[in-house]
């Protein structure tokens, strides 16, 4: 209990020096492009096939389990749109991405804390935390949005492939089950959810990262101890959210 | 000037450093000798602020650097620069983004200037050309040599060396010390080095501080430590046969 208490206390202290006024803005935006193209441009390929993979077994599990002649075949459509916008675009991939860029991030700044970069820094004047940490967070709660609708429209696009290819039901069928009592807010939800997950990822992976110590089996558990703590409060938020968002 | 006074630290209880008085002063190359885990890392890191003291204070000239409110702090650490004992270069930039690493956050020279400073220093430490190179291709001797031109980088007051010739072969260390030696007798800069290498010792100690199990126990010149009567520093200095053979034929 001790150890929860100190690691929270150590995160929002951390957290308070890394939202703070960036020395120079210049060097910031500098970092901010180059954290967005490691983070979000460099994630668009996993996300993408996840996608077109998820989509495509929603609409086969989908189709296959509506056997009864009472319920519409354009329901495949319905149900593989709302899987996806309400769980999978934004749940799942923050999850997947828990992995990529969670152990990116731990272990990037862990090696730099244990080979004293970071006191490098600290020596110079050099706000490290804010200076690593912030363009992290911006980015990825800016972008990752983007990312959740990019990995909708990948989603029924894929589900769209899936059935074209096997004829489980007709392409039109699929399209007005897509358009069929669709809610324009479950789009903002689960894009609310991805940058809140991102959030966390970012926030959390470079604290174990920041705080790592005992060479580079101590920079192993840290990006270990990143990826479960995201993926668990990624789980805890989803609940809080949906409780307050739906 | 820097003047340590009374400082002492400790970790869990346990006192790493006790009533350490020691001066460093301007333009002159001062060591720390001492045993592994005799306590010197923890007083540079004391000295540069990675660690605070216990008790006691730090003064840089009239400045006393452990009463410093954060603000103020981080304007003086301008004036440090610290070579690491790994170098501590960072991996995602170039040796040129290294050098105009400082410059890109404390000055508002356009980007000619950085790299005329940036070449500047690189002629310094002889590594002309290697602008475009990333750490990882560079040779232990060359990565010091960059920790060096990035130290002064800012044309620092006080210079910081953290062993700065572990891992290097006899002729590199003695060309990294000379180097050190050589700046700091130039820009009239405070260096503190941290050594266990007494070809560093013989080379460039005009003071040296030995600190034994987190106290300082002597203090003197390169000149004196052969002829001291301190029975840990000779231990320590004449630790190998060869040495000993050395010292009881002078």
């Amino acid at each position: 209990m001790k150890g929860t208490f100190q690691t929270t206390g150590e995160y929002w202290q951390l957290m308070l020096r890394v939202f703070r006024k960036p020395e120079k803005w210049s060097v910031f935006w500098k970092q901010f492009w180059k954290e967005s193209q490691k983070l979000i441009i460099g994630s668009l390929v996993l996300v993408f096939i996840v996608s077109v993979a998820v989509g495509g077994v929603i609409c086969l599990q989908t189709a296959n389990n509506l056997e009864s002649p009472f319920i519409p075949k354009y329901y495949v459509g319905v149900m593989a749109r709302e899987s996806l916008v309400l769980e999978f675009c934004s749940t799942m991939i923050a999850l997947i991405l828990a992995g990529k860029m969670g152990s990116n991030i731990a272990s990037e700044i862990g090696s730099m804390r244990i080979t004293e970069q970071i006191d490098a820094m600290e020596i110079m004047g050099v706000n490290s935390a804010n200076f690593l940490i912030l363009p992290k967070i911006v980015s990825a709660t800016i972008f990752s949005p983007l990312l959740m609708l990019m990995s909708f429209l990948i989603g029924l696009a894929g589900g769209g492939v899936l059935i074209a290819l096997t004829g489980i039901i007709t392409l039109a069928q699929y399209i007005e089950g897509l358009q069929y009592a669709f809610n324009q807010w479950y789009i903002f939800y689960s894009m609310i959810k991805m940058a809140v997950f991102c959030f966390l990822i970012t926030s959390i992976s470079s604290y174990y990262g920041y705080y790592a110590k005992g060479g580079s089996l101590g920079v192993g558990k840290s990006s270990t101890q990143a990826i479960v703590v995201s993926s668990m409060l990624i789980l805890i938020f989803d609940l809080i959210l949906t409780k307050l968002l739906l | 000037m820097i003047e340590v006074k009374g400082l002492y630290k400790e970790f869990d209880g346990r006192p790493v450093l006790e009533d350490i008085n020691i001066q460093f002063r301007d333009g002159e190359c001062s060591l720390i000798i001492g045993a592994s885990g005799s306590g010197k890392t923890v007083l540079l890191k004391n000295l540069v602020g990675l660690y605070e003291p216990d008790k006691g204070d730090i003064l840089y000239g009239d400045r006393n650097f452990t009463r410093m409110k954060f603000g103020e702090r981080k304007l003086f650490r301008k004036e440090m620069g610290m070579l690491f004992q790994e170098s501590a270069l960072f991996d995602f930039a170039t040796v040129e983004e290294n050098i105009m690493f400082p410059m890109d956050f404390f000055t508002d020279w356009s980007l000619e200037q950085k790299l005329d400073r940036v070449n500047f220093c690189l002629k310094r430490v002889n590594l002309e050309n290697s602008n475009k190179l990333y750490p990882a291709q560079l040779s232990g001797g060359m990565q010091k040599r960059v920790g060096i031109a990035r130290a002064i980088a800012l044309n620092p007051k006080y210079l910081f060396c953290d062993e700065p010739n572990s891992g290097l072969d006899p002729t590199t260390a003695i060309v990294i010390d000379r180097l050190i030696q050589e700046i700091t007798q130039e820009y009239k800069i405070t260096t503190v080095v941290n050594t266990h290498d007494m070809n560093s010792v013989m080379e460039i100690g005009d003071h040296i501080g030995f600190i034994h199990k987190g106290h300082l126990l002597w203090e003197g010149s390169n000149k004196e430590i052969m002829d001291t009567d301190c029975q840990p520093l000779n231990d320590f200095v004449f630790a190998n046969n060869l040495a000993r053979q050395l010292k009881r034929n002078r």
